[in-house]
């Protein structure tokens, strides 16, 4: 056991690794189209038909190469959620997310994947539920860059109220 | 070994600079779809098994085998990465098999050494506390590795670059290679000095690129293939890690790996037995060393050796007729390039690069900076 | 299997959030011999030595080839295995493979986590795809809140059903003397405790402990001579779930997901009808205490949504008819690359009966356990304390 009273060294370091990811065919086409045309495109596989979000080569359920493009809505289904206290890093950006924000994931009308990012609510319980019905909201269309941050966040439709439960 | 296990598929992207076009996901399927396609086995019903090798540094992403679970098979069923050398995935594909948990497993290595900094990738896996602040990277320690041994062994600048010319000539007769080329010695001695005794032409390059292989057991592989290449013998071994722990010059984890290997193999004597070999030639003095290393010639005579040209595609003992890693082979996907190399050779589907009459190929690899961990598998058809 | 996989020897560090008074090998060389000396064994006897842990969390590329003066796996045969937090029980799989095949007969399998040397919070971000995700830094704690929010949304547990299950870790933990979060807590604190991300608070969370553990694993005639009180491998299971579907947050899923598939196959290989009478002990691996509960359901211990009644009822305490994680579990020790392996080694403790403080009070003839990590994988494996049990 360490005894307190012993000094022991220890040497900090910062390891910098830098990066730069090729999005590949599938992330291309769908981030070009999000950008270009503000549209979202997801793949269909041919065989079990599951709509998947964000698009990728091959289904992983029946292991055939995905080709067909479905565009989807911008509306869906908020499947779950939280409020997060702790501010976390963007490690593209190197700057946290303020807190409290919420952060869902959203199913978007058609899709069998869901969709994470964050819901533009007031951090209250009773402001955000599962089941509330969302859309996207994108950049401006001279603002986009190509990348997930071209989606801003998820915003309620309006003129929704959070259901009674019993339980919360 | 009792029960025998076999390769009986490979197929290799085409080994590149830099792949833009795909992401490392996409690029793995390039290779699994077209070993599947080869082999006429579909995912997920005909294996039961994958086994992928590669690092998240390398990678850019966390716990890296996420991208790769898809197009590998991994969905609700058994995938286990390696972070190490791709020969090391073999030696652990075979093993899984022998055991008798799986019957037929997929093994894929992938890298794309563009999208990071080879540099700083090969600086963090050198202790934190006591090397790492002096800067080292694979390669100025392999400059103090070939440094001790052409002190120690006699060896030529004149002798390594021969292993170069040799290998990029080689790689001219290989579709998939990075890098080829007629050469002269002279040309790799001129090349810029990089880490000296190190030049620009004696050091593999950056690339990008996959590899997929399947292995089966003896009852799975006849009736996948008439053409199946057994493993007859594998062994690794660890070297030390500090460098100042070694003599760099000398080859004790491969001597051990390597005679690990011929026993299970049943090879008494490598030099007689072995008609090829694919070494991990990552800088050009390493293929000589580790001839020496795997008992295929003397110690201090792989520079004349190979001067002879007994290590050309027509030589008595072929060396890297694929070109090796100086043609241009991702790190990683190195020692499984090595064997998959090997096994075409075998299966006499090496195209243009084609040895003659070989039935006995041993392919080595190697993780960690001057081959610390060393890994031996011996093939036979 | 080929031949029959015995663990015939095992051993810890004690895990803390700090340990300055080793680096990373002499941390693993910790574990190795204790491991060695719970054997009786000397590390010459090795045939190989696999080495687990998460790549780059400690800011060590190649970590097996640095450690091999603390592994002893210098101048031995060796594999390095990363899988993410199942890390530690891939690498009693791969080791059981190793003795299965026949090459070996002692092979010596290590997990281990150095933890306060890297920026693990930072490193789990880049688990999410670079371009589909990553910006969003959710890290482990968005995930388990979401899994947390959609359990209580669509089963009506509430807050206190998670609390109970930290509580029950951490008292457990503090029968542990290697344990690292040993809290003598209440089911207020726990409700008390900082706010993650709800309904995650600090308190439904695991630490980020220090730590390495190490099993030896022989074949039947080698243990049969060598321990008095061998422990068999009697079956393993490993699944993942795709890459981008995340759906063991989703309680309500109704398609297969890794948890079912692998405890499925684990169950038909063995011919269990009832895991909750069949096996004596669970060691599982709940990184968020909303975690622990989905696994009763998805281990079938319960039925689907009934997993917070279990805890309600107390049928998953130490004394209870359904023990899990008598050690304190993840949520009290989580060094993550010896995580899963722990899981497994303090399941081989409960059957020979070694556990100590924390000994379930009863006759333990069989045990499971599962690991966690990547997008949702899992191994799990299946242990006895005869070939006839």
């Amino acid at each position: 056991m360490a005894t307190k009273d012993k000094e022991w060294i220890s040497i900090p370091m910062t390891v910098d690794v830098p990066y730069r990811f090729a999005a590949g065919g599938y992330m291309t086409k769908c981030l070009t189209e999000l950008r270009d045309n503000g549209k979202i495109f997801a793949v269909e596989c041919p065989k079990c038909k599951r709509v998947q979000l964000p698009p990728r080569v091959v289904c992983a359920e029946c292991h055939v190469k995905n080709e067909k493009w479905v565009e989807l809505p911008h509306e869906g289904t908020l499947m779950n959620f939280t409020i997060m206290y702790l501010p976390l890093t963007d490690p593209t950006t190197g700057k946290p997310h303020e807190p409290p924000f919420v952060y869902g994931s959203v199913r978007l009308d058609g899709a069998t994947s869901v969709l994470d990012h964050m819901v533009e609510v007031e951090p209250d319980m009773d402001k955000v539920w599962v089941g509330m019905r969302c859309r996207l909201v994108l950049r401006p269309k001279e603002e986009r860059i190509g990348d997930l941050s071209d989606i801003r966040y998820i915003e309620p439709l309006p003129g929704q109220k959070k259901p009674q439960t019993k339980s919360r | 070994m009792t029960e025998r296990v076999a390769i009986v598929g490979v197929a290799q992207t085409r080994f590149a600079p830099k792949r833009s076009d795909v992401n490392y996901g996409e690029m793995a399927y390039e290779a699994i779809s077209q070993v599947l396609k080869d082999t006429g086995l579909a995912l997920p019903e005909d294996i039961d098994s994958a086994i992928s090798c590669s690092h998240d540094i390398w990678d850019g992403q966390t716990i890296s085998d996420i991208g790769i679970t898809d197009v590998i098979g991994g969905h609700l069923r058994a995938e286990e990465k390696m972070a190490m050398d791709g020969s090391t995935a073999v030696f652990y594909g075979a093993v899984g098999i022998l055991s008798g948990e799986y019957s037929c497993t997929l093994i894929m290595a992938h890298t794309k050494m563009s999208q990071t900094n080879r540099h700083i990738v090969n600086n963090v896996a050198f202790d934190p506390i006591y090397t790492r602040m002096l800067g080292f990277d694979f390669t100025s320690a392999a400059a103090l590795q070939a440094r001790r041994y052409m002190y120690k062994y006699g060896i030529t600048r004149e002798d390594a670059a021969r292993v170069v010319v040799k290998n990029l000539a080689n790689a001219k007769r290989n579709p998939c290679a990075s890098q080829s080329g007629d050469f002269t010695v002279a040309d790799v001695l001129s090349s810029p000095a990089v880490a000296p005794p190190l030049h620009k032409l004696d050091i593999a390059p950056d690339a990008d690129g996959a590899v997929a292989l399947i292995l089966a057991s003896e009852e799975r592989a006849r009736k996948i293939t008439d053409k199946p290449v057994w493993i007859l013998g594998i062994g690794t071994c660890y070297d030390a890690h500090y460098l100042g722990d070694r003599d760099l010059a000398d080859t004790f984890a491969l001597e051990k790996a390597a005679g690990r290997a011929y026993a299970m193999a049943g090879i008494k004597n490598p030099r007689r037995s072995v008609d090829l070999a694919e070494v991990g030639d990552e800088f050009s003095y390493q293929e000589l060393l580790w001839l020496e290393g795997l008992g295929l010639c003397d110690r201090g005579e792989a520079g004349r050796f190979t001067a002879s040209g007994a290590t050309a595609i027509g030589g008595k003992l072929p060396v890297n007729p694929s070109g090796g890693l100086l043609s241009g082979v991702p790190a990683n996907v190195a020692g499984l390039n090595r064997v998959a190399e090997a096994a075409l050779q075998l299966r006499g589907e090496a195209g243009d690069r084609q040895v003659r009459g070989a039935n006995i190929a041993v392919a080595q690899g190697h993780t960690g900076f001057c081959g610390q961990h060393q890994c031996v598998v011996v093939l036979g058809n | 299997m080929k031949r029959n996989v015995a663990i015939i020897g095992g051993g810890q560090t004690y895990h803390a959030a700090r340990r300055h008074d080793v680096d990373q090998a002499e941390m693993v060389n910790e574990a190795v011999r204790a491991a060695l000396k719970d054997a009786r064994m000397t590390i010459d006897e090795i045939d190989l030595v696999i080495l687990g842990n998460m790549e780059f969390f400690e800011g060590v590329h190649l970590t097996d080839c640095w450690l091999v003066h603390g592994s002893g796996a210098y101048g031995k045969q060796g594999v390095k295995i990363t899988t993410g937090g199942t890390v530690g029980a891939t690498a009693v799989c791969a080791g059981a493979h190793h003795v299965a095949s026949g090459l070996f007969d002692k092979v010596l399998c290590i997990g281990f986590e150095k933890q306060e040397e890297g920026d693990t919070g930072a490193i789990l971000s880049g688990v999410a795809n670079p371009l589909w995700g990553r910006s969003m830094a959710g890290a482990a704690v968005g995930y388990f809140a979401m899994m947390g929010s959609s359990y209580i949304a669509n089963w009506g547990a509430t807050e206190e059903h998670s609390a109970m299950v930290a509580v029950k870790a951490r008292q457990n933990a503090r029968k542990n003397k290697y344990a690292h979060l040993k809290l003598d807590i209440t089911i207020e604190d726990a409700l008390n405790s900082r706010m993650l991300a709800w309904p995650i608070r600090m308190l439904d969370m695991c630490p980020a402990s220090n730590g390495a553990c190490a099993m030896i694993l022989a074949d039947e005639k080698t243990a049969k001579a060598r321990s008095k009180k061998p422990v068999w491998i009697r079956a393993m299971e490993t699944a993942h779930n795709e890459q981008f579907e995340l759906d063991w947050r989703d309680v309500k899923t109704e398609r297969l997901i890794f948890s079912k598939a692998a405890a499925g196959r684990l169950y038909r290989k063995l011919g269990v009808d009832d895991p909750a009478k069949y096996f004596d002990v669970f060691e599982i691996y709940e990184p968020a205490t909303w975690a622990e509960l989905i696994w009763y359901e998805d281990l079938g211990l319960c039925g689907p949504g009934e997993g917070f009644r279990l805890i309600e009822q107390g049928k998953t305490n130490i004394d209870g008819p359904i023990p899990v994680n008598p050690s304190g579990g993840v949520l009290s020790t989580n060094c993550i690359g010896a995580s899963a392996m722990l899981r497994v080694w303090e399941a081989a403790l409960q059957i020979r009966g070694d556990a100590g403080e924390h000994q379930v009070p009863k006759d333990v003839r069989r045990a499971m356990t599962t690991a966690y990590g990547g997008t949702n994988w899992t191994v799990m494996t299946a242990l006895s304390k005869t070939l006839e049990d």
